[in-house]
C-alpha cells in the first residue's frame, strides 16, 4: 500500500546496515518511545534535528486509475502533521499548560515500534529506517483509542546516538477512527 | 429523465419535545443529543429536507471531476456535468442499492456498479448492464432506473448546497441575509475561493449539534477552553472578547454569524505573520468590495454555522461539516479555504496554519473534543438528560434600529445564535412543511 | 464487395459518430475525424453497446457502457476492459454520399 516509500527504495539497492548499527537504531527508536510514554515531551523534542521535517499526510480513498502524486497521499493536499522544529515546539507547549484542560487526568500511552528495517542513507551517518508503529492511548475510565501505521524515518548519527532528521507516518485510515492525535507518533 | 427524488415523506412526531427545548424560557436539556428516536426524525426532517453542503466548486472543476460525501447518512456522489452545472446523486445503484462510487473523488465518464454491472454515465442515466439481453427480454425502460437525483442544487459563491427536498424555499432565500457576512470570507478578493486538496476526516462520539452550535455563536469557550492553545501559540492568552467595543451576533434561519471587528484575531493564533500581513495587506481593497465595516471582519475573532451542520473560522479559514452518525457519533469533514488569488506561499501557510490549530492535530480542536464528547455521554444518565442547560446569555440584545441585515444583536458573547439554531431546529421537528416552519426572522433582509 | 450506404456527408459533422443500422453485416458506425471519414462495427466487442453514441477522444472511440476505448482507424482496442479488436470498413465517398465498402465474408463474421 505504500506507494512512496516502495518509488523511494527502487531508486538505490538499498545496503542494509550492520548489526551494531541495526541494534542502535531499535534502541533508539524505542527509547524515544519510552520517553513519549512518559511523557517526557523536552527530551523528546531533543531527538530530533534541527531541520526535522514531521509529516504525516491525510489519506484519501481514491481509485487506482485516479491516484494522487504519492497514490493515495499528496505533498500539498491536507496533512495531520506537516511540520518543523518550531510547530512541534509549539505542540509541546500546549501539552505543558496547566490549562490544557483535556490532559487532565492524563491520557495514558503505549507506544509499540516493529519490523525494523535499516539501511544505509544518502551520505555517510545518514540512515533510512522503515518501521510500523502502534500507538494505544486512554484517557478517563473507559476510552480507548488505537492508531496503527508505517513509518519511514532519515536518522542522522549524532555522538553515539541519533537524530531524526524526517519522519513520514502513513495511517491505513482515510477516516480516523478518533476525534483527535493528542501525542506523537 | 424523471429520476429527481419528487417528495420527501415525514413522519411521527414528538409531543413532548418541548420539554427538551424550550427557549423561550431559555433552556434546553441533554435528552436532544441522545435519544434515538430524536434523532431519527432529525435525520428525516432537518438532512432530508433542509439544504446541506455537498462541495466547494474548485474541488471539481472539469467534466466527470467529482467528490463523495454525506447529506445526513445518505451517501451521495457530486459530479460536473459536461454542460458545466453540478449534479448530486444517491450513491447507490437502483437495482440492490449497492455502492457504486467507492472512491472520495476523482475523474471519471461514469460509474459502474460492482454487483450487476449496471453502468451509469456522468449525467446519471442507466447505459448498460451485464448481460444487458436479460433485461431487454423482460421489457425493462433503462430510462426508469438511472441514478436517484437529488432534488435541488444549487450554489453560492463557489459552495455548492443540495437539499432532497423539491419543496425547500431557494438557496437563496434560505440562507438569507447571512451571504451578506459570508462575503467577508468568500468574496474578499476578485476571484473568490477555493480549497486546498484533500478532506481530513474524524471521528467524535459526540452529537453533531453540539459543533454546529458551537460554531453558531459560542466564543464565549475560547477564552477558557482555549486557554493552553492560545498560550501554546501566541505566548499568551486569547484575546478577551468583552474588552472589544463592537461586536455582533446576527442570525437567520437558524444559520449564525457571531464576529468581533479586529480584522485578525483569528488569523493571528496561527502564529504565521506572514498571514497577519497578508490580511492588512488585502484590507483597503476588501474595503473597497465590501465596505470598512465587513473589510473589518475578514480574520477576526469571529465563526459561523450555515443550518445545519456546515461552519467555517474566518482567519483560521477552516471549513467543516459536521456528518451524523448517530444521537452520539459524528464524523468531522474538514478543509481549508482560500483565496484563488493569494500567492501560494500565503496559501501554503494556511494550509498548514489550519491543520496546526482546527484539525484533529490542531492544538485548539484537542481540547474542543473532549468537552464536546462529554456534553453528550453525560446525557446517557436518564436523570441527567432531562436537567435543565441554561442557554439564555442576551436575551434582550436584539438591536432594533440598525442598518444591518438579518437579526442583529448586540456582543459575541451571547447564547442569542445558539437559541436561534435550537429554536430553528425545534421548528424544523415540529413541522410537516416548510409552510409550517414559522417565520421567527425580525430583521432585514440585505438591501432592505 | 457490396457498397452500403451510410449518410450524407453533409450529416455528419466534424467529430462526430452516427449509427446505421443494417440487419445484414450488422449495425455500422460512421465516424467523421477531422473531415476524414471512417466506419466500423458499431457493436462493442466487449459487451452489448452501441459505440455511436459513445464519445470521440482524438482518434479514440470509446464505449459508452464500460469505457473501453478502440482505434477508429484501424479498430484496435486500447484499453480494459475492451480486448477484441473492432471490424472496420473501407469508405468510399461518391459526390455527397458516403459508403462502405464491406467483403463478402463479413456476412458470417456479424453473425458470428
Amino acid at each position: 500500500m505504500m506507494n512512496a516509500i516502495k518509488e523511494n527504495n527502487n531508486l538505490i539497492r538499498p545496503t542494509p546496515v550492520d548489526f551494531e548499527t541495526y541494534y542502535r537504531i531499535c534502541n533508539f527508536l524505542n527509547y524515544e518511545y519510552r520517553l513519549l510514554d512518559e511523557e517526557r515531551l523536552n527530551a523528546w523534542l531533543e531527538l530530533m534535528a534541527e531541520d526535522i521535517h514531521y509529516w504525516m499526510p491525510g489519506i484519501e480513498n481514491r481509485r487506482r486509475e485516479n491516484p494522487l502524486q504519492h497514490g493515495f497521499y499528496a505533498e500539498d493536499h491536507m496533512a495531520f502533521f506537516d511540520d518543523r522544529l518550531r510547530d512541534l515546539k509549539r505542540r509541546v507547549a500546549r501539552f505543558e499548560q496547566p490549562s490544557a484542560w483535556a490532559e487532565n487526568p492524563a491520557t495514558r500511552n503505549v507506544h509499540t515500534v516493529s519490523n525494523i528495517e535499516a539501511y544505509a542513507g544518502g551520505c555517510d551517518g545518514e540512515f533510512i529506517v522503515h518501521s510500523v508503529i502502534q500507538s494505544v492511548r486512554s484517557r478517563g475510565l473507559d476510552e480507548q483509542s488505537v492508531i496503527y501505521g508505517r513509518r519511514k524515518d532519515t536518522l542522522v548519527r549524532d555522538a553515539d546516538s541519533f537524530k531524526i532528521k524526517s519522519r513520514l507516518i502513513l495511517i491505513p485510515n482515510a477516516t480516523l477512527t478518533c476525534k483527535n492525535i493528542n501525542t506523537f507518533l | 429523465m424523471g429520476n429527481k427524488i419528487k417528495t420527501i415523506d415525514v413522519t411521527g412526531s414528538l409531543d413532548n419535545l418541548k420539554d427538551f427545548c424550550d427557549i423561550e424560557e431559555g433552556r434546553i436539556a441533554g435528552r436532544i443529543f441522545y435519544d434515538q428516536a430524536i434523532y431519527e426524525q432529525e435525520l428525516e426532517k432537518v438532512f432530508a429536507r433542509c439544504w446541506l453542503f455537498v462541495a466547494h466548486e474548485s474541488q471539481i472543476p472539469n467534466t466527470g471531476d467529482y467528490i463523495t460525501t454525506t447529506m445526513g447518512e445518505d451517501e451521495v456522489i457530486v459530479i460536473r456535468q459536461k454542460s458545466g452545472g453540478i449534479k448530486v446523486f444517491l450513491n447507490a445503484c437502483p437495482h440492490r442499492g449497492n455502492k457504486v462510487c467507492f472512491s472520495e473523488s476523482g475523474t471519471t465518464r461514469g460509474f459502474i456498479c460492482n454487483y450487476h454491472g449496471w453502468s451509469f454515465n456522468v449525467e446519471g442515466n442507466l447505459v448498460g448492464q451485464h448481460e444487458s439481453g436479460v433485461y431487454e427480454d423482460s421489457n425493462f425502460d433503462k430510462s426508469k432506473w438511472g441514478l436517484k437525483e437529488v432534488a435541488q442544487v444549487d450554489s453560492w459563491k463557489g459552495l455548492v448546497f443540495a437539499t432532497f427536498d423539491p419543496d425547500a424555499p431557494t438557496l437563496k432565500e434560505y440562507l438569507g441575509p447571512i451571504t451578506w457576512y459570508m462575503d467577508a470570507v468568500f468574496d474578499n478578493q476578485e476571484g473568490g475561493t477555493e480549497f486546498v486538496g484533500g478532506c481530513i476526516r474524524s471521528t467524535y462520539e459526540c452529537n453533531w449539534k453540539i459543533a454546529a452550535e458551537n460554531f453558531v455563536g459560542d466564543i464565549l469557550h475560547a477564552g477558557w477552553t482555549h486557554d493552553s492553545a492560545a498560550r501554546a501559540m501566541l505566548g499568551g492568552s486569547v484575546a478577551k472578547v468583552s474588552d472589544f467595543s463592537e461586536s455582533y451576533s446576527v442570525n437567520w434561519n437558524g444559520h449564525g454569524y457571531e464576529f468581533a471587528l479586529d480584522t485578525v484575531g483569528n488569523v493571528a493564533v496561527l502564529g504565521e505573520s506572514a498571514l497577519n500581513k497578508y490580511v492588512h495587506t488585502i484590507k483597503p481593497s476588501v474595503a473597497d468590495r465590501l465596505g470598512d465595516f465587513r473589510s473589518n471582519m475578514i480574520g477576526s475573532v469571529s465563526s459561523c454555522t450555515v443550518f445545519p451542520n456546515f461552519s467555517f473560522l474566518p482567519g483560521q479559514n477552516t471549513v467543516r461539516v459536521w456528518q451524523p452518525r448517530g444521537p452520539n457519533k459524528m464524523e468531522l469533514f474538514t478543509w481549508v479555504v482560500v483565496n484563488k488569488s493569494a500567492p501560494e506561499e500565503v496559501k501554503e501557510k494556511w494550509r498548514k496554519g489550519a491543520m496546526m490549530t482546527f484539525s484533529p492535530t490542531g492544538v485548539f480542536e484537542m481540547d474542543d473534543g473532549e468537552n464536546w464528547e462529554y456534553c453528550t455521554k453525560t446525557a446517557r444518565g436518564r436523570v441527567t438528560a432531562q436537567q435543565d442547560l441554561f442557554i439564555g446569555l442576551g436575551m434582550d440584545s436584539l438591536i432594533k434600529d440598525t442598518q444591518l441585515p438579518g437579526n442583529v444583536y448586540k456582543g459575541q458573547l451571547n447564547e442569542a445564535n445558539s437559541r436561534a439554531f435550537y429554536q430553528y431546529w425545534y421548528d424544523m421537528l415540529n413541522s410537516k412543511s416548510w409552510a409550517q416552519v414559522p417565520n421567527r426572522n425580525v430583521g432585514k433582509l440585505e438591501g432592505e | 464487395m457490396e457498397r452500403v450506404f451510410l449518410c450524407k456527408v453533409s450529416e455528419l459533422e466534424v467529430n462526430q459518430v452516427r449509427k446505421v443500422a443494417n440487419d445484414k453485416y450488422g449495425d455500422i458506425a460512421v465516424y467523421n475525424l477531422g473531415g476524414s471519414f471512417y466506419a466500423t462495427a458499431d457493436l462493442c466487442t466487449h459487451a452489448t453497446a452501441s459505440l455511436a453514441e459513445g464519445d470521440i477522444e482524438d482518434d479514440l472511440i470509446t464505449c459508452p457502457v464500460h469505457w473501453g476505448q478502440f482505434h477508429i482507424p484501424t479498430g484496435k482496442a486500447q484499453g480494459f476492459p475492451c480486448e477484441i479488436d473492432l471490424k472496420t470498413y473501407s469508405v468510399e465517398i461518391k459526390s455527397e454520399d458516403i459508403f462502405a465498402l464491406i467483403e463478402a465474408d463479413s456476412e458470417l463474421i456479424a453473425k458470428g
